[in-house]
């Protein structure tokens, strides 16, 4: 299974990492960093409504936070999947 | 005004949520120099979000996209047209009236894709070599798009086979022929950036300099740069003073149906009366005409 990262571990910022997951696998989602125990339920809504988006249904999704807001969040993931499409495109 | 527009490097999320806090005119999103070639894809959605979300108080704000030499400027300007807050694009190494044209034709594509109005976006051109400079004026006029433009620093010294001197001498012609060119064109002429973020003394000096020359304002890397660049752009007490008695004495002149009139024993006419508007303008005391 193909694996993937965007962002980075600066300040305000998150680390995506997205692995492909088989049909039927659903959502996965592991929260790690600053702001996991206070905003982990906000967070995992962000990156199932940018997935839902984006119309993926299986995937794995791992974010090491370092007081990423929804807005940047939800551009790391999308910029995740982009790098995944165009991984498995090539 | 364009006194101050702050580049944001498009890749930080840091600085993308808080730049428009510090207070400066324009925001400068930069998809280009200040993004890592791997980054190019993660900084065009990211920046992309923000524009969206448009929260940028009152700065006029533009993306810096890639030049239209590489591979990527399409994508940046089909990720950033669509968004609400945008004001402008600025687009690096401009050399002639061609590339505004190339780049004045895929805005109108976007814009007309998006059902934005015609022309809403404006171009803030940086000529960063010798043949864009002596193109300056055929570049400000090459589309009524254009609202400035701006002369590179290190780009251009590389392109001038020259190095940085700490009175940046080298680019002394380059800056007087800018202004000339825009103000001929009626476009803003805006400075380079000052590289040496913790030289106060070094930016006032060379902010008065360029002030005097007469560019509108400069672009900046750090937000500690703004108090002193708008500190050397606003016009003093005196000054504000100064100006409206004059624009007072010029519009009892004109209701009087004289020309020329005295104020304080100087003679006052339409050139003075001109400058005198101008100085209200960068107070903040008049809109621009």
């Amino acid at each position: 299974m193909k694996s993937i990262q965007a962002g980075t571990l600066e300040s305000m910022d998150c680390l995506v990492t997205l692995t492909e997951a088989p049909a039927g696998a659903g959502i996965k989602i592991a929260i790690t960093g600053a702001s996991a125990a206070r905003f982990k339920s906000a967070m995992e809504k962000k990156i199932k409504e940018t997935l839902a988006e984006l119309g993926v249904k299986d995937i794995e999704v791992a974010v090491q936070d370092n007081g990423a807001l929804d807005i940047v969040l939800g551009a790391r993931v999308e910029a995740a999947y982009a790098r995944l499409q165009k991984e498995g495109a090539r | 005004m364009r006194r101050t527009m702050l580049y944001l490097p498009g890749n930080n999320p840091n600085m993308l949520t808080r730049g428009h806090l510090f207070g400066s005119d324009g925001l400068i999103l930069d998809l280009e120099d200040a993004v890592a070639m791997v980054e190019k894809d993660t900084a065009r959605i990211l920046v992309s979000k923000y524009l969206h979300q448009g929260e940028f108080g009152k700065c006029e704000v533009t993306v810096r996209i890639n030049g239209i030499d590489t591979e990527y400027w399409k994508d940046d300007l089909a990720a950033v047209v669509p968004a609400k807050r945008l004001d402008g694009i600025r687009a690096p190494k401009v050399d002639d009236a061609g590339t505004v044209k190339i780049l004045d034709e895929e805005i109108s594509r976007l814009e007309d894709k998006n059902g934005i109005p015609q022309g809403k976006l404006k171009l803030f051109c940086l000529l960063e070599t010798a043949k864009g400079i002596w193109n300056a004026y055929d570049i400000a006029t090459a589309s009524p798009r254009v609202a400035a433009i701006i002369p590179g620093g290190e780009d251009l010294r590389a392109d001038l086979k020259t190095e940085r001197s700490d009175d940046s001498t080298e680019l002394e012609w380059a800056r007087r022929m800018l202004v000339f060119a825009a103000r001929a064109a009626g476009v803003d002429p805006l400075d380079t950036v000052f590289s040496r973020v913790t030289d106060d003394a070094g930016l006032r000096k060379e902010t008065k300099f360029i002030k005097q020359l007469g560019f509108a304002g400069k672009s900046i890397i750090h937000p500690n740069q703004i108090g002193i660049i708008h500190d050397v752009f606003n016009p003093t007490e005196q000054e504000i003073a100064k100006a409206q008695k004059i624009i007072a004495a010029a519009k009892e002149a004109a209701a009087r149906g004289q020309g020329a009139v005295s104020v304080d024993g100087k003679m006052v006419d339409v050139p003075v009366v001109k400058r005198a508007e101008y100085i209200l303008v960068r107070a903040g005391l008049s809109e621009v005409k």
